[in-house]
């Protein structure tokens, strides 16, 4: 166990006058300034502490005192805290090192901030265009100040994203942008030998809606929960607690408690549904239909209740800054405690089912695998690292609203392959239904929600992460002036998980490459969130429809 | 071991029996608090905006023609049936009804459009808090605005006086171009 103040005391020991200031509003929140030239020594340091790295947020200051910040974040899971080393760079000059030689994790990152703020990295190892779309002209970044936010630039023709070199005597498999076992677009090009998955590399972020810049220039506080809850059409109240606490975390409210009991409620139906969806997708995806419609008819139980409860199925718009919008009347307490009886018992029957049956076994034991040791230097989270035998849940290690009032067993498995994360998810749904119990039990009376007392002063940080039903959600806000923030980040749990997929595939079959894309849970439109982006480029020829029924003709004559 | 599992899964599946609903043909009754398709009552609205104002998705908008007479549209097509509008009203004027059958072709089938007619303030106008510090608020607030009913387009502008002018200026108001076109 290490103290804050220990880490404080490693890192000038180690770093002296590299450390600039400290600032720790919490004491589960330490953030630190730092000089810009030694950024890769000291997040190596914060690794060898133990810390696992979150995400990386880049903002623009160039009005205040031009720079361009960035701020790397690590989570010490077993400290219970967050280290954020904020550093900054001259706006004219925005050159860092990289870290990703050393986390890989964090390549992304800094490509997002090369596409929208124009920064540089020494040292990446794969530096290519990840958010902006090809045709997007150079030299314009969107995530800076003096972009507007409905800027338009005009599509061009003939640009196209350059893939991967293909390895020697393989050849490329295009799986999307559409396909029909992605359900979002996102295009995987595979590089296959046979039917041996040897590589495979990933242009996304199709489905950028421009939601972090829309936040930060036209709605406030309080509206962006509504959008919050949007980013992902599954785990929508996930992203709107995690920004209320981010923003009660920076002005100092405390919230009542028994909004807090709700809110972790909310939480938790939500992921009994999430994981009862997923496991229908990935019976689906195997060609197991019976668990599809089995796993699906069991979770509208839970949809009927949310409905009763919210107002609608999904996008519940409970949680807003402050508190909860309805409360839980003793009606519905008593008819959730019977919903969850009734998901308790059909799902043992459905977990029964697909325990004995041998076609999964065969579907996804050995399948997907990536060591123990790969999925942490890749800093995957939620039941992807989990089956890997990473032993993390925000809900333990960091725990928020009602979590420490709650106990519940964190499964951990250590097979490595999809089986694990089925079998994570079946037992984590179990957990839920708990969870559920404990709370509906404990839940103290009280006021739902609490008014702010004075305005939130502009210019803090707050760090705030929900462990959503696919990992953990991680959201960073810097408060601004005009009542909406100066900064707010989002990172999605697919964010991390999808960069571990290409080490998944490798040496699969390409029949499986579904199964192990959907066994992470996907969320390409919460991975895709951060800037506006036309899509559509590269030449298309346009056929109609009996011009492409006569070259599909004239082929199957031709294979004759 | 293969065979009594599949057995299993038959008896798995026969128990629920059939659980399809059949909607289309048989109406489906939504629950007490649901929130669908957001209703006003003109009789209670007192104009103030405040809809408007903390609106999410930027739906409802409002008009001022001239000083006695002002105009609140909602439109639909964008509309996330969140319910802010409901909360905020403060003479509960919006109620979400149970209607929540709304695809249609035309927008205007889902769209409701108010005309209020105003009183002017002796003092100020129109009243407005003038307490507030706060921009955005203090936008919400002022007396005039100016939306573009027509492009159904928000206008980021409100004054404390009737503006001609800017009521011209809104009536020309485009919708940002692509660089180049």
């Amino acid at each position: 166990m290490l103290t804050i103040e220990e880490v404080k005391n490693k890192l000038s020991n180690r770093f002296k006058s590299a450390i600039i200031h400290f600032d720790h509003p919490l004491r589960s929140r330490l953030f630190v300034d730092i000089d810009k030239a030694r950024v890769r020594e000291i997040s190596n340091e914060i690794v060898r502490m133990g810390g696992r790295y979150l995400v990386s947020i880049g903002y623009d200051n160039i009005a205040r005192d031009k720079t361009l910040g960035l701020i790397h974040t690590f989570s010490l899971d077993r400290d219970d805290l967050f280290v954020c080393l904020r550093s900054a760079v001259p706006a004219e000059d925005p050159v860092l090192d990289s870290i990703t030689p050393d986390i890989p994790n964090a390549g992304w990152s800094e490509r997002e901030y090369m596409d929208l703020l124009g920064m540089k990295f020494t040292g990446h190892p794969k530096p290519k265009r990840l958010i902006l779309s090809d045709d997007w002209p150079e030299g314009i970044y969107p995530l800076r100040k003096e972009v507007p936010w409905n800027l338009m630039p005009p599509p061009a023709e003939n640009v196209a994203y350059q893939l991967d070199e293909c390895p020697e005597g393989c050849t490329v498999v295009p799986v999307g942008p559409f396909h029909p076992t992605l359900h979002e677009p996102a295009h995987f090009a595979v590089f296959v030998d046979g039917e041996t998955i040897k590589g495979c590399d990933y242009r996304g972020f199709m489905v950028h809606r421009g939601i972090e810049k829309l936040c930060q220039t036209q709605v406030t506080y309080n509206e962006i929960p509504f959008i919050a809850e949007r980013i992902c059409g599954i785990c929508g109240s996930v992203h709107a607690t995690s920004y209320s606490q981010s923003v009660e975390l920076a002005s100092g409210l405390k919230i009542s408690r028994r909004a807090e009991f709700i809110r972790t409620i909310m939480l938790e139906i939500e992921r009994v549904h999430s994981h009862l969806l997923w496991l229908g997708v990935a019976g689906h995806l195997i060609g197991f239909d019976t668990v599809f419609m089995q796993a699906w008819r069991v979770r509208e139980s839970i949809m009927w209740f949310s409905e009763k409860l919210t107002g609608n199925r999904k996008t519940y718009g409970m949680i807003v800054v402050g508190g909860v919008r309805r409360d839980i009347t003793p009606e519905l307490k008593d008819e959730l405690a019977g919903v969850l009886k009734t998901i308790e018992k059909e799902l043992m029957t459905i977990k029964n089912a697909i325990i004995g049956d041998t076609a999964i076994h065969r579907r996804t034991k050995g399948v997907g695998c990536i060591t123990n040791e790969e999925a942490r230097l890749w800093s995957l989270v939620g039941p992807v690292a989990r089956a890997r035998g990473i032993d993390i849940d925000v809900r333990r290690d960091h725990p928020y609203a009602a979590y420490d009032e709650v106990q519940f067993d964190v499964p951990v498995l250590d097979s490595c392959d999809v089986w694990a994360t089925v079998v994570v998810r079946i037992l984590e749904t179990f957990e839920s239904i708990k969870i559920i119990r404990q709370a509906l039990d404990k839940m103290p009376d009280g006021p739902i929600m609490t008014e702010f007392a004075e305005d939130i002063q502009p210019l803090r940080h707050a760090i705030s992460a929900v462990e959503a039903p696919r990992g953990e959600v991680v959201h960073y806000l810097i408060t601004g002036e005009e009542n909406r923030p100066e900064r707010w980040r989002v990172r999605a749990p697919t964010y991390p998980n999808l960069q571990g997929v290409p080490l998944m595939l490798l040496n699969d079959q390409f029949a499986d490459l579904p199964i192990i894309i959907g066994s992470i849970d996907p969320c390409f439109s919460c991975t895709d969130r951060v800037v506006k982006v036309d899509v559509g480029s590269g030449k298309a020829i346009r056929l109609t429809g009996r011009e492409l029924e006569q070259i599909s003709r004239a082929k199957l004559n031709a294979g004759r | 071991m293969w065979l009594t599992s599949k057995i299993k899964q038959v008896l798995l599946v026969l128990k629920p029996g059939v659980v399809t609903l059949k909607y289309p043909f048989e109406p489906h009754p939504v629950p007490k608090n649901f929130r669908g398709q957001p209703v006003w009552d003109h009789h209670k609205c007192i104009g103030c905006g405040g809809c408007a104002a903390h609106c999410p998705a930027r739906t409802i908008l409002v008009r001022d023609l001239c000083q006695d007479l002002r105009v609140m549209m909602y439109d639909g097509s964008r509309c996330t049936y969140c319910g802010r509008c409901a909360d905020v009203c403060p003479e509960s004027a919006i109620t979400m009804s149970e209607q929540y059958e709304l695809a249609t072709n035309d927008k205007n089938d889902i769209t409701l459009s108010m005309e209020l007619f105003m009183l002017t303030c002796q003092r100020c106008g129109r009243c407005y808090n003038r307490e507030k510090t706060n921009m955005i608020d203090k936008m919400g607030l002022k007396g005039f605005r100016y939306d573009n009913l027509e492009l159904r387009a928000v206008i980021q502008k409100a004054t404390e006086h009737f503006d001609e002018k800017m009521l011209e200026e809104s009536d020309r108001h485009q919708r940002p171009r692509k660089i180049g076109e």
